[in-house]
């Protein structure tokens, strides 16, 4: 393909960068966390992920802070704070 | 695999940043289900939340790693069509997929897509129902609830108002063209909406259909942490029942043997907050006539007792 | 070899359209089209079409059918009249816009209301702004032939744009005359297979189709698109030159010129009007009165240049148009011929008239009538600011 489009083509992909967005946190208790994975099956941007040793983690690029993680988590495992409270 | 190994290990198809609302369990779906489709997948996002938060993308850059477009409001099916007989005759095979909000499917999309519906055009269709037209400020649709408050369909200040029809009962008329697949499906149960996207990627001749069922917290008045626990009320209280239908063969994947009362689904839902006894009582009423009606479809497609149920 | 027949307008498009191999067909009948959809389909069941075909539930669909094929880089083909064209014309704009080389036969037929089937080129001639090519003939071969040179035009690389080949309703589609049908080997030769460069929907090179663009990015396509119509002013002169070196027959290219270099008058027109014109042409010349036709093929690009040329040291000209241009008084081919000759700074007498609407007849009578009336109007040096409307006497019955 030209790079030279005649018509209406995009390429290469455009990110948002959501996580600016958040004004609450999510905070994962690894203690609490029975690795249960519905908050990985929950997160709306796909912003969990799972590890090589079945641990969950929470990105927060792109985290909007919605608290939905927090509300499913059947082991109340993640807490949602207020940005910037330390 | 299980649809958490899917999920946990599968790429996500869409940018990891695009402009939904905090919370939106619609695009919860659309990363869910593209993660199943895959990459070998043509998607197609016509005018609504979807695209308007940039799953096409912005001037010369895209929402997605797959190939996605804007088909027009009214012509999703009949575009893919185009596409599916395009590739055919390149010789090609991939997935052709619409996910395309209710006014794209229920109103202006649905000539084209009964059309292709009845060709037997090998497309899946998959429609995100947020009960209006959530992207320009909601709208009523077709697919709106009864009593339902929209932008369209105020309210007055004694509380009268709201719209005076209920919603089309769409995947049952998609249905009824005796298509090779057709199932309901919920955010608040994705290892069922995963299972669902994979029998929709088994059919071999025809349009599969999957019709979700998506609360939306800016349109509706409802707070992001409730997206999930709301959209798990819509199916517990039988307001939208989860099946999947093979032609006329109808069966309920999510059973609800004791519902809540659609009193609890419908309090918690701010579209609704004038609605008074009575008028929920009516809900109440339609939701349990609907219900009935789609119980004997699953007793005569063998219900619980059916093979794969 | 090719081969002679006698075929009816319909079915010549219908030969154009199976030589041209096209991958993918999507049509929806409507009269005075719908034998060119029955036509393609008994093509398809004997085996001589090989081709993707679906029977669309409207024309909206036929459409959006082929946008979507040609997004997956295949030739793609369709044919249309009036009502059908006004329903697909949300996917038609776009078509252009998208810049996917789809060539559709219009079948002209004049638009409601009153309800009426019959012919007259209102249909297309109000698209002409959509960004489509749009050239209209005058009979049945000369259907076939631009029919196939339209694939040629449509997907050379410095146009890519879609093409309507535009024909009368019921005077070309149901009338038979001689045709002469190339064979599918030198049909081959022409015109070689397409496939997309420029815009795709592929997994292999995945990239987003359409994304919200910004007014000035839009502004960029609307230029080159612009461009690209005056590249076709090239390439259907091309594709034509090419074709008559192949097949021996010529159009003209974008226009067509009848006994024009001693006139001092010009008639001009376009579509099946124009062979009563040439007839009435002869008789006059007969009688020695020197005047000519000026024939536009193709509207859209608008042929500028040959246009200012093919008039140039006439003492002026008379234009027939089967169309209306509402609110401008006159028809829409009188419009554009006057505003290409402004930009000449030319300033000849001209007659404006508006006849044969909805497939009523432009008897020889008539025509001569309207060349008689522009020698007039021109040798009072007039310029008709209100078209004459030419209708037949009534009959007392």
């Amino acid at each position: 393909m030209s790079k030279e489009y005649i018509g209406p083509v995009g390429e290469g992909l455009y990110a948002v960068r959501t996580g600016d967005w958040r004004t609450r946190r999510p905070l994962m208790d690894q203690k609490t966390c029975r690795r249960c994975g519905i908050c990985l099956m929950y997160c709306p941007v796909n912003a969990i992920s799972r590890g090589a040793d079945e641990a969950y983690s929470i990105g927060l690029e792109y985290c909007k802070g919605c608290g939905v993680c927090a509300a499913e988590c059947p082991a109340k495992a993640i807490a949602m704070e207020k940005e910037g409270a330390k | 695999m299980t649809a958490l190994d899917t999920l946990a290990t599968r790429e996500d198809q869409i940018s990891p940043g695009i402009s939904a609302c905090v919370g939106c369990n619609v695009e919860l779906t659309l990363r869910t289900v593209l993660k199943v489709l895959g990459p070998n997948t043509i998607l197609a996002i016509p005018p609504g939340c979807m695209g308007g938060v940039g799953v096409v993308g912005w001037d010369k850059m895209s929402g997605a790693k797959v190939p996605v477009f804007f088909p027009l409001l009214d012509n999703s099916a009949s575009m893919l069509a185009g596409i599916r007989l395009g590739l055919k005759a390149r010789g090609r095979e991939a997935n052709v997929v619409a996910f395309a909000g209710d006014g794209a499917t229920v109103d202006a999309g649905f000539q084209a897509l009964s059309g292709a519906a009845e060709r037997g055009d090998k497309i899946i269709y998959i429609c995100y129902d947020n009960e209006g037209y959530m992207n320009t400020g909601y709208q009523r649709s077709s697919s709106t609830s009864k009593g339902s408050w929209t932008s369209t369909t105020p309210v007055s200040k004694e509380g009268s108002g709201g719209k005076p029809q209920h919603r089309k009962d769409f995947p049952l008329i998609m249905a009824m063209h005796d298509l090779p697949y057709v199932a309901t499906a919920s955010p608040a149960y994705i290892p069922d909406l995963v299972k669902k996207v994979e029998r929709a990627m088994e059919v071999k001749e025809g349009l599969a259909y999957i019709h979700i069922y998506n609360p939306c917290l800016t349109g509706w008045g409802i707070k992001s942490d409730d997206s999930i626990a709301i959209s798990r009320l819509s199916v517990q209280s039988r307001f939208f029942p989860l099946w999947e239908a093979h032609g006329r063969r109808l069966q309920f994947t999510v059973r609800v043997p004791k519902p809540v009362p659609v009193a609890d689904y419908v309090r918690r839902i701010g579209k609704f907050r004038h609605l008074d006894e009575a008028r929920i009582a009516e809900l109440q009423a339609i939701t349990d006539e609907r219900y009935s009606f789609l119980e004997a479809m699953d007793r005569m497609g063998g219900g619980a007792n059916a093979p794969g149920a | 070899m090719s081969r002679v027949d006698v075929l009816n307008g319909n079915l010549a498009a219908a030969h154009a359209a199976r030589l041209s191999r096209p991958e993918v067909i999507a049509a929806y009948p409507i009269t005075p089209q719908t034998p060119v959809v029955e036509y393609l389909t008994q093509f398809h069941a004997d085996g001589s079409l090989p081709c993707q075909m679906s029977e669309v539930e409207s024309e909206h669909s036929a459409m959006s059918i082929l946008t979507g094929a040609s997004l997956t880089g295949v030739r793609c083909y369709t044919a249309t009249s009036s009502q059908g064209l006004a329903l697909m014309y949300e996917p038609y704009f776009r078509a252009s816009t998208l810049r996917l080389p789809i060539v559709m036969n219009i079948v002209n037929r004049e638009m409601i209301s009153p309800q009426t089937v019959w012919g007259g080129p209102q249909d297309s001639m109000t698209l002409r702004d959509a960004g489509w090519l749009q050239i209209y003939v005058e009979d049945n071969q000369e259907i076939l032939d631009t029919t196939i040179q339209a694939f040629k035009v449509a997907e050379s690389a410095e146009v890519l744009l879609p093409i309507n080949v535009c024909y009368d309703g019921f005077y070309l589609s149901h009338m038979t005359e001689r045709v002469e049908i190339p064979s599918q080997e030198e049909v081959d030769a022409f015109l070689p297979p397409y496939r997309s460069r420029h815009i795709i929907l592929d997994p292999e090179t995945p990239m987003a189709v359409d994304p919200l663009t910004n007014g000035r990015l839009l502004m960029e396509y609307r230029r080159k698109h612009m461009a690209a119509q005056q590249a076709a002013l090239v390439a259907i002169e091309k594709a034509d030159a090419e074709y008559a070196r192949r097949f021996g027959r010529s159009w003209g290219g974008v226009i067509d010129e009848y006994r024009t270099e001693d006139a001092e008058y010009l008639m001009v027109s376009l579509g099946s009007v124009c062979g009563a014109l040439r007839e009435c042409i002869d008789d006059a010349r007969a009688r020695g009165v020197r005047v000519g036709l000026l024939k536009i093929r193709s509207l859209r690009p608008f042929p500028r240049a040959r246009v200012i040329e093919a008039l140039a040291g006439k003492k002026g000209f008379g234009v027939i148009d089967r169309n209306v241009s509402f609110g401008t008084n006159t028809g829409i081919l009188f419009q554009e011929i006057r505003a290409a000759l402004y930009s000449a700074g030319s300033r000849y007498p001209a007659a404006s008239f508006i006849g044969g609407l909805g497939g009523e007849d432009l008897t020889l009578e008539i025509v001569a009538g309207a060349i008689k009336s522009t020698i007039e109007t021109v040798d009072a040096g007039k310029i008709d600011n209100e078209a004459s409307w030419l209708v037949r006497p009534e009959r007392k019955a």
